[in-house]
């Protein structure tokens, strides 16, 4: 058997070679192009996702923090309100207070006569009877007694009770009470009074 | 308010459980407020029950405890009780009497109002058809609240009915308008640790500015829970249809309101209805629950949803079982559920609001609403119904479409039904879960929903 030509032999081994480079190649080639395909579409999987990953995050956190502004507000809203209230309550109780001395010290001449005697016709028309007996502070005392001559039945009780003036009257047998002081009526009536105060502060109406 | 009345009696007759009889009373009135005065100078307020013959019931609302016939005296104010209301009561929080428990002075009144309310021409009733959104998924999505309704809770013992509570006061909205919103939360006979937990819970979500709070702790006289639901209405009728607001009113519990009830009958040696509750509990239930509603030509309205808790989980309890009667639906909490660890608990299937067709669909909600929860009903029921199947034959005896409703049911109870104390869905959010379970089912089991919405919202997994 001869020896093959170098030439020949070389040539037969640099196309074989040249082949499976070629394979090789178009190979890498067709599987880089499928990785860009598949890369490709996991990237267009994705972006719908990411979008919606995306528009959830934002939303999650757009709740958060209405939620948090809403804590802050309302808490700073609320403080600031009773703070106030408050102040508006030590404002009211000031007015209260100054009103109760000047009705304390008031002149007891005067209408003040004609009041002890509604204050009484008042009592007698509420207990339903004229057999009373009525209280009062020291200072009204001499008022009521000279208003009594008008009321057969009422007579005026030894002791003496504490209050801003008025009276207070009870039926002879004990069993009904009348509280017609003036701290009586100013308490029933408070919550109007305090509404009228807090109206001049600006307030309420 | 005027300054007449305030005559004091000295004669008790009788203290009898929460009762004081007093005698040679004279022009006193039918639920007159009574100011009784303890030998030690401490005063109660209580009301007239029953006049006659010289003598008058008084109810007291603190309770007769430490009270004696020598001694104690009884003062007829001459009027009825009232609430003082203005736009100062959002923020506040009251007792069962409606007195201030946050350290605050008296809200600065706009009027005094009687707390049992002016009963509400039925002419003038407008229907309720407005949806509220209460954040919570369940109650949107298949029983939804309407305002102007009033669609109780029926709870048991022990379970999450007061978280559930908070969380609706928390997250209730109404979408779709400008108009205020309040709520007004009425506490009943709860323990201390809940009521604070319901103050702070409003306090800290930033709630409590658009809220009032009363509430009657377990420690507090049971006769002023006769009291509490109705100041808690008096001023939720006041900010809505004085002020317009829309307001959500939540009351729990009203076993403890019943029980109260019981108690005072039991007092007046009155002939006992079913399980010792007064005959009247009917119609003494119907003054509160009717309280509820809309009016012609307001702008506002008072949506109720009373909590009440069913003993031994009896749904034929007469409080239930009257409740319903009255109320235009329930939600039903289940035992079940509850042990398994599922929050909001609700069992659909015993549950509806009869007022949800008329506050869905195009305009309030979505269009595909009332069919695609109608799908999910249907659904739940098919999957409870395998479940037991299950249980006899086991899942390997299934069909492939019975294991489909299986896991829609757990779809159901894992993804939509379970929801987080502090999680508040929109109306979209609650839809789109919907759907999300409806998808789990092959398109031809879905019966229930035109194919339009079948084609927009179907989502096959």
């Amino acid at each position: 058997m001869g020896q093959l030509h170098p030439l020949t032999s070389n040539s037969a081994l640099e196309s074989t070679i040249d082949k499976i480079l070629t394979n090789t190649e178009k190979n890498i080639v067709s599987n880089i192009k499928s990785a860009l395909d598949d890369s490709q579409q996991n990237l267009d999987d994705a972006i719908p996702k990411l979008d919606s990953e995306y528009d959830k995050i934002i939303s999650d956190a757009k709740k958060e923090a209405d939620k948090i502004e809403k804590q802050i507000t309302g808490s700073s809203d609320i403080e600031a309100r009773n703070k106030q209230l408050l102040a508006l309550e030590e404002a009211v109780d000031r007015v209260f207070s100054t009103a109760l001395d000047q009705i304390a010290n008031a002149d007891r001449s005067g209408d003040y006569s004609n009041l002890i005697k509604t204050l009484i016709e008042e009592a007698i028309q509420i207990l339903g009877t004229s057999e009373i007996s009525i209280s009062t502070n020291t200072k009204d005392k001499d008022i009521v007694q000279s208003a009594l001559s008008q009321f057969s039945g009422a007579e005026l009780s030894s002791e003496t009770i504490n209050c801003l003036g008025g009276i207070k009257v009870k039926s002879k047998d004990g069993a009904m009470t009348f509280d017609n002081t003036i701290d009586a009526r100013i308490e029933r009536l408070k919550p109007l009074i305090r509404k009228e105060i807090a109206a001049k502060f600006g307030v309420g109406n | 308010m005027t300054t007449e009345g305030g005559v004091q009696y000295s004669k008790i007759a009788e203290i009898k459980g929460p009762l004081v009889v007093v005698d040679d009373v004279e022009n006193a009135a039918f639920d007159e407020l009574v100011e009784i005065e303890t030998t030690e100078g401490e005063r109660r307020l209580g009301k007239v029950l029953e006049v006659g013959n010289g003598k008058a019931i008084v109810q007291v609302f603190e309770g007769t405890t430490g009270l004696s016939i020598s001694g104690t005296k009884a003062k007829f104010v001459g009027k009825v009780m009232e609430m003082p209301v203005s736009k100062e009561v959002l923020g506040r929080v009251f007792d069962g009497l409606g007195k201030p428990k946050d350290g605050l002075p008296d809200p600065i009144a706009d009027k005094f109002v009687d707390i049992n309310g002016e009963p509400m021409n039925p002419e003038q009733r407008e229907y309720p058809k407005d949806f509220i959104q209460t954040g919570v998924s369940v109650i949107d999505g298949l029983m939804t609240l309407v305002r102007g309704q009033k669609l109780p809770i029926f709870s048991g013992s022990g379970m999450s009915h007061n978280l559930l509570a908070a969380q609706i006061a928390r997250q209730a909205s109404v979408v779709g308008t400008s108009d205020d919103f309040a709520v007004v939360f009425a506490a009943i006979g709860v323990q201390y640790s809940e009521a604070e937990y319901f103050r702070r819970s409003l306090e800290e979500s930033g709630a409590l500015k658009r809220s009032v709070l009363f509430l009657n702790t377990a420690d507090d006289p049971a006769i002023e829970r006769i009291i509490t639901p109705r100041v808690a209405l008096t001023v939720a009728e006041y900010l809505a249809f004085d002020l317009g607001m829309h307001v959500l009113v939540v009351i729990t519990d009203m076993t403890n309101y019943a029980e109260a009830l019981r108690e005072i009958s039991a007092a007046r040696e009155e002939v006992p209805g079913r399980k010792g509750y007064p005959g009247y509990l009917y119609t003494d239930l119907s003054t509160l629950y009717e309280r509820a509603g809309k009016l012609n030509g307001r702008k506002g309205s008072v949506t109720q949803v009373p909590i009440l808790s069913m003993p031994s989980d009896d749904i034929t309890h007469p409080i239930p079982d009257l409740t319903g009667y009255i109320t235009e639906g329930q939600i039903v909490v289940g035992r079940d559920l509850f042990r398994q660890g599922v929050y909001p608990p609700i069992n659909i299937l015993m549950s509806l609001s009869r007022l949800m067709k008329d506050g869905i669909g195009e305009g309030s909600t979505r269009a595909d609403h009332s069919e695609v929860s109608n799908q999910v009903y249907d659904a739940y029921s098919r999957a409870q119904e395998v479940r037991a199947l299950a249980g006899i034959v086991g899942k390997a005896g299934l069909t492939e479409i019975d294991l489909k409703y299986l896991e829609v049911g757990d779809t159901f109870e894992k993804e939509f039904l379970t929801q987080a104390t502090d999680e508040n869905r929109t109306i979209e959010e609650t839809l789109t879960l919907m759907w999300k379970i409806v998808s789990k089912l092959p398109k031809n089991e879905i019966t229930k929903i035109k194919d339009k919405y079948v084609e927009q919202y179907y989502k096959e997994e």
